[in-house]
C-alpha cells in the first residue's frame, strides 16, 4: 500500500528526488517507508550535500537500510518529537476498545534542516463530549524565537477550548475559538509574571533555552492552527501562517487563510495600528517577524495579534481528509499536491472497516508528506496531521 | 534667590551643551551615500555600573538581547577579536560575526562592527556609551546606541532605519528590563544583608544580657 501511494508521488511529482530510479527499485525503497526507524542520539549523521548551517545536532531520523538512504538521510529529528508523535498514534489505537467512532489520524513533526525544534503537535480525540456528540481536537504550533509557547499551546490549548465550548450557548463558534485563543496568549504572558513571582514552571524552564527569563522573553511566539471536528461540522481557527486543508473528493480546499504581513487587510491592519511592514527577507512586520499573527510576541502588539481567523464547514459524505500542517510543508508543497498524496494513502488502505489500516494509511500519509517536504529542500521544522474523515455515517450511528 | 536660581539654570543648561557636545563627538559615524545613520537613547532606573556590567560583555550578548540565542568567542574578548553569534529563529539571519572595535572601561564605550553571517546588514557599525543620569531623583543610566550601515538594494534609507531602530528599540527595552531586575535584586540583597545584620546584632547583645 505504502508502495502505491509512494508510487503516486514518484509519477506526479517529477521535481521530488524519487522520481529517477527504475520502478521495482523505487518500489523495494517505498515499501521500507513504515519500517523507518528511531535511532539513539548516538547515531552519526550522514553527511548532507545540501544541508545549511540550519541543523539539528544532537539526534537523527535514519532508517535501517541503505537502500533507503537518498531519503531518509533528510529526515532529521528530534527524537522526543517523533517519538511522541508516534506514540500519539499508537494510544489512539489503544483507546479504540473504548471508543468505537475514534477518529483515523496520522502525525508526524520533524526537526528537519533546523537548529531546533520549535513544531508541537497536539492530538486530542473526544476530548469533548457535547449534546452526546464527540468532538475531536487537533493543533499545529509553530514556534518562534523559542520553543516554549509552542509547547504551552500543545499542553494548554485544548483544555482552554474544552472549557469555553461547554459555557458555549449555541453554536457561537468563533466568538469562542477568538476567546479561547486570547486566553492561551494571556497565559503565554502571565508565564513570565509567575516565573518572576513565584519561580515555579520548571518544565518550561528545563525544556526550552532561553537564556533571559522574563519579562523580557517576550520576543517568542507560535502559529496556531486548530481544528475541531464534530460529527456535523469542522471547525479550523488559524492564527499566522500554519495552513489546514480539506481534502474533498480529490479537490484541495484551504479552510484557513495564512497570516501574512503583505496580505492587504492585515497590511491595512497594521499600518492602522501605528506599525510597518518591511520587506526584509519577505513582507515582516517592523522588518522582523514574516507573520501578521501569531500566540505570544508580546514585543510586536498591537501590531501582530493572537485573534484568530475562524472558519465552519458542514461535513460532507465526500469528505476524504483534513491535513493540517506547518509551513515547513507548505512552503515547498502545494495544497493540490498534499490533497494528492493524502487520498492515494487513504484510498490504498481502503475505506473499509479495517481501522488498523485506516491509521496507518493516515500515519503513511503524514510521514510520506513530510518526507516530500524534506526532499524538497524544506529548510524548517515540519508538522504534519492528517485526519481521515470518510465513513461519516458509522461514525455518527456508532456515537 | 532669582539671581541663583538663574544662575544654576545657566549652569545646567552649560552642562546639556557640554554633554551633548562630547556625546555627539563619540558617536560620530561616517555615512556615506548609500548608507544610513541613526541614534537611540534609553533610560534605566539602575545604577551605571549595573547597566554597563552588561552591555561590556561582548561574550556574552545573550545575557540581554532578546534575539539571540548563542554566542562564542575564540579567546580572550579584546579589541579585534571575533564573535560568532546565532539568531534566534523566526528572524531574517541565522547567524552574524562581529568584531569588537572599542570597549572603553572609563568612559563606557562599546564599538562593535559586524562582518559577516547570513542577513543584509553590511558594514555595519554601531557605538554603544552609557551615562549617569538621575532619573526620579535615583541614580540611574542613560544608555546611547547609534550604527550606520549600507542600505542595501530592494530598500530604502527610511525603511533600513526603522529595520535597524526596531531591533535596537528591542534590545534596550530588555537591557533596560535586565538591569532594572538586577538593580531590584542589589536593593532586596542588601537589605537581608542589613537584616541579617541587625539581627545578628541583637542576638549578640541577647546572648550578652544573658551571661
Amino acid at each position: 500500500m505504502a508502495g502505491i501511494c509512494c508510487g503516486v508521488v514518484g509519477e506526479t511529482e517529477p521535481a521530488a528526488p524519487v522520481d529517477s530510479t527504475s520502478r521495482a527499485s523505487l518500489r523495494r525503497r517505498l515499501d521500507l517507508l513504515p519500517s523507518i526507524k528511531i535511532v539513539a542520539d548516538s547515531a552519526v549523521a550522514p553527511p548532507l550535500e545540501n544541508c545549511r548551517k540550519r541543523q539539528k545536532r544532537e539526534t537523527v531520523v535514519l532508517s535501517t537500510l541503505p537502500g533507503n538512504l537518498d531519503l531518509d538521510s533528510n529526515v532529521r529529528s528530534e527524537n522526543k518529537k517523533a517519538r511522541s508523535a508516534v506514540t500519539n498514534s499508537n494510544s489512539v489505537t489503544e483507546a479504540e476498545s473504548f471508543f468505537s467512532d475514534v477518529p483515523k489520524i496520522g502525525t508526524t513533526s520533524v526537526c528537519g534542516r533546523r537548529r531546533d525544534m520549535e513544531d508541537a503537535v497536539s492530538i486530542h480525540p473526544s476530548f469533548l463530549q457535547r449534546n452526546s456528540e464527540n468532538h475531536h481536537f487537533y493543533g499545529v504550533f509553530d514556534g518562534h524565537g523559542c520553543s516554549h509557547v509552542a509547547e504551552k499551546c500543545r499542553e494548554r490549548l485544548h483544555d482552554i477550548v474544552k472549557k469555553e465550548v461547554e459555557v458555549m450557548a449555541s453554536d457561537e463558534w468563533t466568538e469562542t475559538m477568538v476567546k479561547s485563543f486570547q486566553k492561551m496568549d494571556k497565559e503565554v504572558s502571565q508565564r513570565e509574571c509567575n516565573l518572576v513571582v513565584n519561580g515555579a514552571t520548571r518544565s518550561m524552564k528545563n525544556s526550552c533555552r532561553c537564556e533571559l527569563q522574563s519579562p523580557q522573553c517576550d520576543a517568542v511566539g507560535s502559529t496556531a492552527v486548530v481544528s475541531v471536528v464534530t460529527p456535523e461540522k469542522i471547525i479550523v481557527s488559524n492564527c499566522g501562517d500554519s495552513r489546514a486543508v480539506l481534502c474533498r473528493n480529490g479537490v484541495a480546499i484551504p479552510l484557513s487563510v495564512d497570516h501574512k504581513p503583505d496580505r492587504p487587510d492585515e497590511l491595512i491592519r497594521i499600518q492602522q495600528a501605528g506599525g510597518r511592514v518591511i520587506y526584509w527577507d519577505g513582507a515582516r512586520v517592523l522588518g522582523v517577524l514574516a507573520m501578521s499573527r501569531a500566540i505570544g510576541d508580546n514585543y510586536l502588539k498591537p501590531y501582530v495579534i493572537p485573534d484568530p481567523e475562524v472558519t465552519v464547514t458542514d461535513r460532507t459524505d465526500e469528505d476524504e481528509c483534513l491535513i493540517l500542517a506547518s509551513d515547513g510543508l507548505w512552503d515547498v508543497v502545494p495544497n493540490e499536491t498534499a490533497c494528492g498524496v493524502a487520498r492515494m494513502c487513504l484510498r490504498g488502505a481502503g475505506a473499509g472497516d479495517d481501522s488498523d489500516a485506516a491509521h496507518n494509511a493516515c500515519s503513511d500519509a503524514a510521514l510520506l508528506l513530510t518526507k516530500l517536504a524534506l526532499a524538497r529542500q524544506s529548510s524548517d521544522n515540519v508538522s504534519v496531521v492528517v485526519v481521515d474523515l470518510r465513513k461519516r455515517r458509522n461514525n455518527q450511528a456508532s456515537s | 534667590m532669582e539671581m541663583i536660581g538663574g544662575d544654576d539654570t545657566d549652569t545646567e543648561m552649560y552642562g546639556a551643551l557640554v554633554t551633548a557636545q562630547s556625546l555627539r563627538l563619540r558617536h560620530l559615524h561616517h555615512c556615506r551615500e548609500n548608507q544610513c545613520t541613526s541614534v537611540l537613547v534609553k533610560y534605566i532606573q539602575a545604577p551605571v555600573h549595573l547597566v554597563w556590567s552588561l552591555v561590556r560583555r561582548f561574550d556574552q550578548p545573550q545575557k540581554y538581547k532578546p534575539f539571540i540565542s548563542r554566542c562564542t568567542v575564540n579567546g580572550d574578548p579584546e579589541i579585534g577579536c571575533l564573535r560568532e553569534v546565532n539568531v534566534k529563529s523566526g528572524l531574517p539571519a541565522t547567524t552574524s560575526t562581529e568584531r569588537l572595535e572599542q570597549l572603553d572601561d572609563e568612559e563606557h564605550i562599546l564599538g562593535i562592527n559586524i562582518i559577516g553571517g547570513d542577513h543584509r546588514l553590511k558594514n555595519y557599525s554601531s557605538i554603544l556609551t552609557v551615562h549617569p543620569e538621575m532619573i526620579d531623583g535615583r541614580s540611574g543610566t542613560m544608555v546611547m546606541e547609534s550604527f550606520v550601515v549600507d542600505v542595501p538594494q530592494g530598500n530604502t534609507k527610511d525603511d533600513t532605519c526603522y529595520f535597524v531602530e526596531s531591533l535596537i528599540k528591542c534590545n534596550l527595552k530588555s537591557l533596560a528590563c535586565v538591569s532594572e531586575r538586577l538593580a531590584a535584586q542589589d536593593i532586596t540583597n542588601s537589605i537581608a544583608t542589613f537584616c541579617n545584620a541587625s539581627n545578628g546584632y541583637r542576638e549578640k547583645n541577647h546572648t550578652e544580657t544573658n551571661l
